[in-house]
């Protein structure tokens, strides 16, 4: 095999699953200081709205109810100033206190609104840009690393981190802007409710470690049942998913009872795990409003043992000093902003959790730095190359004890096509990977023109060398995108001469829209053929001075087969190519032929030379003069 | 919308009690949160009244929460149970009912939009039944219940209340809507990203090898841009309509400021009623607002229902009705009798009356362009579509007088399209006998070249193959799904193509081995490659749903016809002006 092998330690490195990390949220923070001014701003508006959201209550209790109505007075209320403003309002507006009072609280309302809805749009709105931004960074930084970073990687893990776990990023953010709008108004409210009555204040706040508690406890007890929930649901998904695609094997084995079974299976687990998740969640759902309405026991408990033992106090309510009956009523209202806090606090600890692991995983990935090796002073190259390539004893593996290539040289002279011939694993692919500089290769193996490939940068040596892989790339766009490939100097009809060349031109103008059909990697709206007449005429619009191919194996029916050869032929016409060849075609049309074996060189001269020598190509050639093509691969 | 949403009847009618107990505790649970009020109400007069004696408020209100407790937990469980059994009922239909159709389905209705009714519309129906009825208990119940308690205290104030009420439920509704719309728009905005970047991430050579890093780059900038645009309107939507919500709600706030304020004024009423109404108003304002969500959820519901019946009441496309007395063994002899079939009305004919016998033990081998008809044929042999009756006779009967088990299982066939499951290899080859022994499936996979491969892998027999394992490349592939049609040694063994990614060394091995194995058995495949059909007794070309040509390899020679320019092109290999389809060169 010459392939290399897959490895996962890279995914699996240091996640320390802290909940709390703080080194790598000031280095989340980096990416979010751009936005640092509507941040503040933001921060600035969640305590105005939260300071006047806690004023409407005691606009109800305190000034109305205990000012308006009881004729409760003193300096001692904590109103925040709302009874001397709405007197003072009430007589320059020459209306009725209470009319005041309304005028008051409908502002209040407008104020509160205004300011939430503002403060949660910049917060969003910071958030958002810093993360595009280092998502951003991160595909950036994706897209820069080498081929051979890629060779041992899954790219479906790699590719979760930019999208799942910078996702989870955002839930974290927003759910600590979820937390701040809860506990702002928390502490405020807090702090008059202390001011009003602190023995209250403080049998109050005992509900909320009962709340965390059990917060706490069913937490823990459902976090492992949502996890069988979400498994149970994928695999469900993931059964259906499967069956239905391979859905004639399940029909033409006999296989549906069976399968229906097994589905059977899975539901009725999923069902079983739903079912007890609901159970707790029932449970635990009415316990929080439930202990509102005993908080609200609570106070009117408390306010009659203060009727029965207080003594005549400064108040008409024969209370101790601060607790009135606009008090009483603001405590009531107040019981919300209390506990709710805890609740949101319950819901947004899974999140946390989830989210900075998250955030571990995408910084593990900006700090991968696996880098082609790129020259310090790279040679610039003459605007038209020659074409000249030599390989010189160029030995290479992919890790260090398994050797691919040993000792390789020969000589690929302008102009001339050559055809590589070889079994499975020989590494011919491998040959021509290193030509296109996708990996680090020794110094002083590979020169172009002479110039050793270490002295050129990699993007400068890519441009000049077209290469036509087995598996041709679409990039989603038209037909004419995919040609041009965003180089503005191919236009529409340079790239449909480069399309007639090479025999494309036909199908793409039997599509739809032609040049301006859209294609996409997944719609597969291409034929294998016409995808390779698509790369070819790709290839032929960038004019490239070396032609590098690996030809396709898989078997194309007869007509197009011609196309192909037809279009290879002219593509090759003038320009050095090196051609991993599967097709007799393609062989006999090449100026030499080079036979790879276990790395090495084995035979190279040209089609009558080595059927003269009576050597590996010769064999192989009365193979395939018995068949009507030869796949040595 | 009602008629849609009639059609989950029979689905919900199992659990009917459940869901009708549930909707009784809900009525309990609200009744018992009404009477919190009042008893606060209650309370805060006898403050007032300068009255130290709240036992009895303070304990009636504790009964109540318990009493409520019980009510509420027992509700949310029951309807949230009979959701759930509703959607595994759904699920299991719907998978049954997949299970039956074939290519005309599915060549209509892509997998991807099977599970999007499977995941979304299901999870649609559960939530509608689940969240719908709790809703719709809420509403009724908080809005009769709040509004008998307010009217019982003050029903003027009452009255003044209600104009609010009309513009909470239309301003939810809207905004819930528009909130369907931009969250749709985040998610396929999500989804195009994470297109993006997996063709990124998997064509990664391409680009570099053509230099495309920047350009791919600034293309995902846009990609990237679009999402967070998408995202903030989201919030944006999100974050009005948590201002607006209660600042509707305060009008109703500031009516009873004013209007109630001055009542208690007067002496017309009570503090604690003037507190109570703040309680009752909130009772009341939130089923209007949920109102205005449920519309909403209800339309989607009836939209899902009607996917998902589209399915659930679909008949199987090919129907089981076995005649008595078909023989239990196959032998192997088939024709086909003047067989057409058509795709659709509007479409060319696949196959054009076809007339061909073949022996039992012959072999195959059936050529042709693309769209010639050839796979066509072979699905109708086994049913996978279904053929006029008489058309097509396996040893003299109707294919469609056997038990489709029978058919299948006697019938084996490897389809074009290499599939394998998420699962291992062993498990894989031997699909339509899980319980066979290993020596056959070894037998199997030596014969088509796969022997090596498997010893390759650490696991062997036991190797997981696709995502979450091994990925093998197309030929291998090929191979095994080849050695899955093997292992079954059944009396007429049809290949669709099987050998296109598999080199030609590779393929003659496996030719002789089929030759070996096959002696005496029919067996059909199709192929492009001269060098594949010579091995077999007869081959038939078919052209546009007609045959060409039939006849063995030599007497084809000989004709001088469409096989004998095939052999010639494949064999010397040919200029492309040898072989011009019209307008190949414009």
């Amino acid at each position: 095999m010459s392939q290399p092998q897959r490895d996962h330690s890279l995914f699996d490195a240091d996640i320390s699953g802290a909940v709390l990390n703080f080194s790598m949220l000031r280095r989340l923070l980096h990416w979010m200081k751009p936005y640092r001014l509507t941040f503040a701003l933001s921060s600035v508006l969640i305590l105005v709205a939260s300071t006047l959201q806690v004023l409407l209550p005691v606009i109800i209790s305190l000034v109305v109810i205990g000012h308006i109505i009881r004729g409760e007075t003193g300096s001692d209320i904590p109103d925040l100033g709302m009874i001397e403003l709405t007197n003072q309002l009430s007589l320059s507006l020459e209306i009725h206190p209470l009319w005041a009072a309304c005028g008051l609280y409908t502002l209040l309302q407008i104020g509160s609104s205004v300011a939430g809805h503002i403060h949660r749009v910049t917060l969003i709105s910071s958030v958002i840009n810093g993360l595009r931004d280092l998502r951003q960074d991160l595909f950036r930084h994706l897209e820069t690393r080498p081929a051979s970073f890629y060779d041992r990687v899954a790219v479906g893990r790699v590719m979760t981190r930019v999208t799942n776990d910078i996702e989870a990023l955002f839930e974290l953010l927003r759910g600590l802007g979820t937390l701040v709008g809860e506990f702002v108004p928390f502490f405020v409210a807090l702090g008059i409710m202390l001011a009003i009555d602190v023995p209250l204040t403080l049998i109050l706040l005992c509900a909320l470690p009962i709340m965390g508690g059990v917060t706490y406890f069913f937490r823990s007890a459902t976090r492992k049942l949502f996890r069988l929930v979400r498994q149970t649901l994928s695999s469900l998904n993931q059964n259906m998913q499967e069956n239905l695609a391979g859905l004639q094997v399940v029909q033409l084995s006999g296989r549906e009872d069976h399968n229906l079974e097994t589905y059977t299976n899975i539901n009725e687990d999923n069902l079983g795990h739903e079912v007890r998740t609901a159970r707790w969640e029932t449970l635990y759902g009415a316990f929080n409003d439930s202990m509102a309405h005993i908080a609200l026991g609570v106070i009117l408990w408390y306010a009659a043992a203060m009727i029965a033992t207080g003594e005549p106090g400064t108040n008409n309510l024969g209370m101790h000093d601060g607790l009135s009956l606009g008090g009483i009523i603001l405590f009531t209202r107040f019981i919300d902003m209390l506990f709710h806090p805890i609740v949101v606090l319950g819901e947004q600890t899974n999140i946390l959790f989830r989210a900075m692991a998250s955030c571990e995983r995408i910084f593990q990935a900006l700090d991968w730095d696996e880098a082609i090796r790129e020259p310090q002073n790279p040679v610039q190259l003459p605007t038209r190359l020659k074409g000249d390539i030599e390989f010189r004893h160029l030995s290479f593996g992919y890790d260090a004890d398994r050797q691919i290539l040993d000792d390789v040289s020969f000589n690929i002279n302008a102009g001339e096509k050559l055809a590589i011939v070889g079994p499975t694993g020989s590494g011919k692919s491998t040959l021509i990977r290193l030509l296109s500089r996708f990996y680090d290769i020794p110094n002083g193996s590979i020169f172009l023109d002479g110039v050793d490939l270490n002295q050129i940068h990699s993007q400068d040596l890519r441009s000049r060398i077209g290469v036509v892989l087995q598996d041709f790339h679409i990039f989603s766009g038209t037909i004419y995108d995919n040609i041009a490939l965003g180089d503005p100097n191919i236009t529409q009809a340079m790239a449909e001469e480069a399309a007639k060349t090479v025999n494309a031109h036909t199908f793409i103008s039997q599509l739809p829209q032609g040049y301006a059909t859209e294609l996409s990697e997944r719609g597969q709206n291409l034929s294998q053929g016409q995808r390779q007449l698509l790369a070819f005429a790709r290839v032929l619009a960038a004019d490239p001075e070396i032609l590098v191919l690996d030809e396709a194996t898989a078997s194309i029916d007869t007509a197009t087969e011609l196309l192909i050869q037809d279009a290879l032929r002219k593509l090759t016409a003038n320009r050095t190519s090196v051609l991993i060849a599967h097709r007799l075609q393609t062989i006999q049309e090449a100026d030499r032929v080079l036979v790879f074996e276990a790395g090495r060189v084995k035979e190279l001269g040209t089609q009558e030379e080595l059927l003269a020598l009576d050597g590996l190509y010769a064999t192989l050639h009365r193979l395939q003069f018995q068949e009507p093509t030869l796949d040595a691969s | 919308m009602w008629r849609s949403l009639k059609r989950l009847l029979p689905f919900i009618k199992p659990y009917k009690a459940r869901l009708g107990l549930g909707v009784v505790a809900f009525g309990v649970a609200r009744l018992f949160e009404g009477l919190v009020p009042l008893l606060l109400a209650l309370a805060i007069d006898r403050i007032i009244a300068g009255n130290s004696n709240l036992m009895a408020p303070v304990l009636g209100i504790f009964a109540v929460v318990m009493g409520r407790y019980a009510a509420v937990t027992t509700a949310r469980y029951q309807v949230r149970r009979s959701g759930l059994s509703v959607a595994f009922d759904l699920r299991q239909s719907l998978y049954q009912n997949l299970q039956q159709q074939g290519s005309q389905f599915f060549s209509t209705h892509s997998i991807g939009d099977m599970m999007t009714r499977a995941v979304a519309d299901i999870g649609l129906v559960q939530r509608f039944i689940s969240m719908g009825s709790i809703l719709l208990v809420i509403l009724v119940y908080a809005t009769i219940v709040g509004f008998g308690f307010m009217l019982y205290l003050n029903p003027t104030l009452t009255l003044l209340l209600l104009p609010p009420m009309p513009f909470i439920f239309y301003y939810a509704r809207w905004s819930s809507r528009e909130m369907g719309i931009a969250s749709k728009d985040v998610q396929d905005r999500l989804s195009d990203l994470s297109d993006h970047v997996q063709e990124n991430l998997s064509g990664i050579r391409t680009i570099q090898a053509m230099v495309q890093e920047e350009n791919e780059i600034k293309r995902f900038g846009r990609t990237n841009q679009r999402y967070a645009n998408a995202f903030y309107r989201q919030a944006q939507i999100n974050s009005l309509m948590t201002a607006w919500m209660p600042s509707l709600a305060a009008i109703c706030s500031i009516t009873i400021l004013g209007y109630g304020g001055f009542q208690v004024l007067e002496g017309q009423m009570t503090v604690g009623a003037l507190v109570a109404f703040f309680f009752y108003v909130n009772m009341v304002v939130q089923p209007f607002r949920v109102a205005g969500f449920m519309v909403n959820l209800f339309q989607r519901a009836a939209v899902a229902s009607d996917r998902l019946f589209e399915v659930v009441s679909l008949e199987p496309e090919v129907a089981d009705n076995p005649v008595a007395g078909t023989p239990a063994l196959i032998k192997g002899q088939i024709e086909f009798r003047d067989l057409s079939f058509a795709y659709d009305a509007v479409r060319d004919k696949a196959l054009n009356e076809i007339n061909l016998s073949i022996k039992s033990g012959e072999s195959i081998t059936i050529m042709g362009p693309v769209g010639a008809g050839k796979t066509t044929l072979l699905k109708l042999l086994v049913r996978l579509i279904e053929p006029t009756p008489g058309s097509v006779l396996i040893d003299g009967r109707p294919v469609t007088d056997y038990p489709l088990a029978q058919l299948r299982s006697q019938i084996a066939m490897v389809p074009q399209d290499p599939f394998l499951f998420g699962d291992a290899l062993r498990n894989n080859l031997t699909y339509d006998t899980p319980d066979r022994g290993l020596e056959p499936i070894w037998d199997a996979a030596t014969a088509a070249d796969l022997r090596t491969t498997i010893e390759g892998f650490p696991e062997q027999m036991q190797t997981v193959v696709g995502e979450r394992g091994v990925t093998l490349s197309g030929g291998q592939k090929q191979r095994a799904t080849l050695a899955r049609g093997l292992v079954r040694q059944a009396p007429v063994l049809v290949l669709d193509d099987c050998f296109s990614s598999v080199d030609t060394e590779t393929e003659e091995h496996i030719l002789s081995e089929l030759k070996r194995l096959r002696r005496g058995q029919t067996t059909l495949l199709v192929s492009h490659r001269v060098s594949t059909a010579r091995h077999s007794d007869r081959i038939v070309m078919l052209e546009a749903g007609r045959i060409l040509e039939v006849g063995t390899h030599e007497e084809l020679l000989k004709l001088g016809g469409a096989y004998a320019e095939l052999e010639r092109i494949q064999r010397e290999g040919a200029d492309a002006s040898d072989y011009e389809p019209a307008g190949a060169f414009t």
